[in-house]
């Protein structure tokens, strides 16, 4: 066999090694520094925000966002399969944190989901502004795709522009960002569950476990309690 | 055998590896860092692609093209490593520019994306000179 044949079988043999490492550990659940559930910083009761979920829910879930943060939409479907997995138990409690210096639409985006709200339809806006992020994020004004977007809710359109630039709605998101500054809140999504900082989980599988163990605790503090 | 051919065998696998799996990651969701912030950021901005291909897939490219040099050069297939040096030299431009745009645009870094820079820079720094080799006459 050739020097320049056994030159290329290495290579092929070392890219398939290779390849069969990354598949292996891109299919293993996070368990490095960032594990989720380690206990972090911890959040008091911060007022304001917007909740999905019901109020008795046992765990609430906090999250400070922006719409325009490609994390954030990455986290998105986590969010909504965890609140889908345990509809009476998980309440999600949402606080805009639009970076508007790296994110020149999360602003407007923050604004048009509010406007959304206005209406009723806040929850339905937070979901198509992830959904259709690529779409919006990238535009120098992104006010026709958002209005786009609150045809698709059937919102009243000039109610919908009023109130995008009501300056009290403009306040409510300032102040959530007030709120996610006083938490320590240093990037987006940041995650509370019941007041405990979360580090990122890597997966839903990650995610749930770390919310079944709260509400693994929640219900062993309950025993214990009523003995 | 060369140490230094290792070397670079060495680094450019481990590159392989870190391509590999950031172009498998990329569309698998979130992609969580551990010592750094934001590889989710990074690895789905508007920056991540060319021609809508990932640039991992680049990286990929380039450390397999490294490690054929290195390998051919280990097994005395053929004194090619010597060719390594422009490729590196363009690579760590590359590298440069990437780390800037997650320093500068992005303000997000993302620890993978961090290691094939330092990999890359220690290619470049361990790449023969092709200068090295010319001999007076």
């Amino acid at each position: 066999m050739s020097k320049a044949v056994k030159a290329l079988i290495v290579i092929v043999l070392a890219v398939a090694v290779a390849g069969g490492a990354a598949v292996y550990f891109s299919r293993q659940p996070d368990r490095a520094a960032n594990t989720p559930g380690t206990p972090g910083p911890t959040l008091k009761n911060t007022g304001g925000g917007h909740f999905r979920g019901p109020e008795n829910a046992k765990v609430t879930l906090v999250e400070f966002g922006d719409y325009q943060c490609p994390s954030c939409k990455a986290y998105h479907p986590l969010v909504l399969e965890a609140l889908s997995r345990y509809p009476q138990d998980v309440r999600l409690e949402f606080h805009h944190y639009p970076l508007v210096s790296i994110h020149a639409n999360s602003m407007a985006a923050s604004l048009a989901v509010e406007a959304a709200g206005e209406q009723g339809k806040y929850w339905e806006m937070h979901d198509l502004l992830f959904e259709h992020q690529d779409e919006w994020s990238k535009s120098p004004n992104p006010e026709p795709d958002f209005i786009a977007l609150a045809q698709r809710l059937a919102l009243n359109q000039n109610a919908f522009m009023q109130a995008m630039r009501s300056p009290q709605l403009q306040d409510r998101v300032l102040q959530d960002v007030v709120r996610a500054q006083q938490a320590n809140v240093e990037a987006v999504p940041t995650f509370f569950i019941d007041g405990q900082k979360q580090n990122l989980p890597p997966s839903i599988t990650a995610f749930v476990d770390t919310i079944e163990s709260h509400l693994h605790d929640k219900a062993s503090a309950n025993t214990n309690t009523n003995k | 055998m060369s140490k230094r051919a290792l070397a670079i065998a060495l680094l450019s696998f481990v590159g392989m590896f870190d391509a590999l799996y950031l172009s498998i990651k990329r569309n698998a969701g979130p992609i969580p860092c551990h010592v750094t912030r934001g590889c989710t950021d990074v690895l789905t901005s508007r920056y991540s692609e060319l021609m809508g291909i990932p640039l991992s897939v680049f990286g990929l490219v380039f450390y397999v093209f490294v490690f054929s040099l290195a390998i051919f050069e280990i097994l005395g297939a053929g004194k090619i490593l010597n060719r390594l040096f422009w490729p590196a030299t363009a690579g760590l431009a590359i590298s440069a520019i990437l780390v800037g745009i997650q320093a500068f645009a992005l303000k997000a870094y993302c620890e993978y994306c961090l290691l094939s820079a330092i990999l890359v820079l220690s290619i470049f720094l361990l790449s023969p000179r092709p200068w090295a080799h010319k001999h007076p006459q």
